[in-house]
């Protein structure tokens, strides 16, 4: 009798393995990690790093289209927004954002000269651009609070490219990668 | 102690349920005008396969969201301005673009709606995101849509771009 209820007890303490690889050895403790992990990356995903997929070719050659990518969230909480930044901007949310390059700064005069950018008279070196650009442009003045970006495509004509004055709120933040 | 905890369940879920029934049969502006951009969209969008009385009956569709002296301005990078006037207007141009393009995918994402004039009037700003058959990129435009209660219904009086990037 004892022996029958030993036999029965023993597949019970052992669970099998199916049960071992759905929910793990301790159910309970694979649980807490399962809630750890999602809000964990709820938290990394939704806040601190957007993910994003690239699209159109306004940031080629240094960004290709359908390549995934981050937005740094924190990367303008300890100091503003530098030239030469990649960074996404918002238009009404963040389920579509520009990415554009920030090459004026806030109380610059930015000119565009044969396709050579000029910020305050001087020549702007810009090593990430690949391909000649034409555009011509009489010198702007960029306000308080305000950033000019452009994308690193600028091949086409300047009325077909997105580029301009963005408002510092509208900056989501600095691309990672 | 079970019965009082029995009525306060109760009356719990009695609220809650008076609560989804309100918002249900009686909802709020903002709700409603969700409701009336989500159907924009759908009748916004159009496949080669669509029929020329679906085509009309449509664009009529789609132009009873608008109020008779709508005024709608889009001025996107890369295209001419286009400013349409009254809803005669509009549904002149809704069909022409049904006959001129192919196929037309629209969504509207983002949607910030802001009730004001004692919810008399109302301001929804969105991302609109247009797939064009033929057209390698997406048209991405960020919109505002002004809408002015009439009667039981909210007609949209205003349509203007606005500039992301000045």
């Amino acid at each position: 009798m004892q022996k029958n209820m030993g036999a029965a007890a023993e597949p019970s303490s052992t669970p099998n393995w199916a049960t071992v690889l759905f929910v793990g050895r301790d159910p309970r403790r694979t649980l807490t990690r399962i809630v750890f992990l999602i809000a964990g990356s709820l938290i990394l995903f939704k806040l601190l790093l957007l993910p994003i997929r690239v699209e159109g070719i306004s940031m080629l050659p240094t960004y290709r289209e359908k390549r995934v990518n981050f937005v740094n969230r924190l990367a303008y909480v300890l100091h503003p927004p530098r030239r030469g930044d990649v960074v996404a901007i918002r238009l009404a949310g963040r389920h579509v954002m520009f990415m554009k390059r920030i090459i004026g700064l806030p109380g610059e005069t930015i000119e565009f000269r044969r396709g050579k950018v000029f910020i305050n008279g001087r020549l702007l070196e810009e090593p990430y651009l690949a391909w000649p650009c034409n555009w011509d442009r009489s010198p702007e003045r960029i306000g308080p609070g305000e950033y000019y970006v452009v994308g690193d495509n600028r091949t086409m004509d300047w009325n077909d490219h997105v580029k301009g004055l963005a408002d510092r709120d509208r900056i989501v933040g600095k691309v990672l990668l | 102690m079970r019965r009082c905890a029995f009525a306060i369940s109760l009356t719990i879920v009695a609220l809650v349920a008076g609560w989804v029934g309100w918002s249900v049969f009686f909802p709020g502006p903002e709700r409603v005008i969700r409701r009336s951009l989500e159907e924009i969209q759908i009748l916004a969008t159009f496949s080669a396969s669509e029929a020329p009385l679906a085509k009309l009956a449509n664009s009529r569709k789609l132009a009873a969201y608008f109020a008779p002296e709508v005024q709608i301005a889009v001025d996107v990078p890369g295209r001419p301005v286009q400013v349409i006037q009254g809803a005669e207007d509009l549904l002149q141009a809704l069909m022409a673009a049904r006959a001129q393009i192919l196929s037309l995918k629209v969504r509207f994402l983002d949607i910030n709606i802001s009730v004001a004039d004692g919810r008399q009037a109302a301001v929804a700003n969105l991302t609109v995101r247009g797939s064009i058959a033929g057209e390698a990129d997406e048209l991405v435009q960020e919109l505002n849509f002004w809408f002015q209660k009439s009667g039981r219904d909210w007609l949209i009086r205003r349509v203007e771009t606005v500039k992301t990037l000045r």
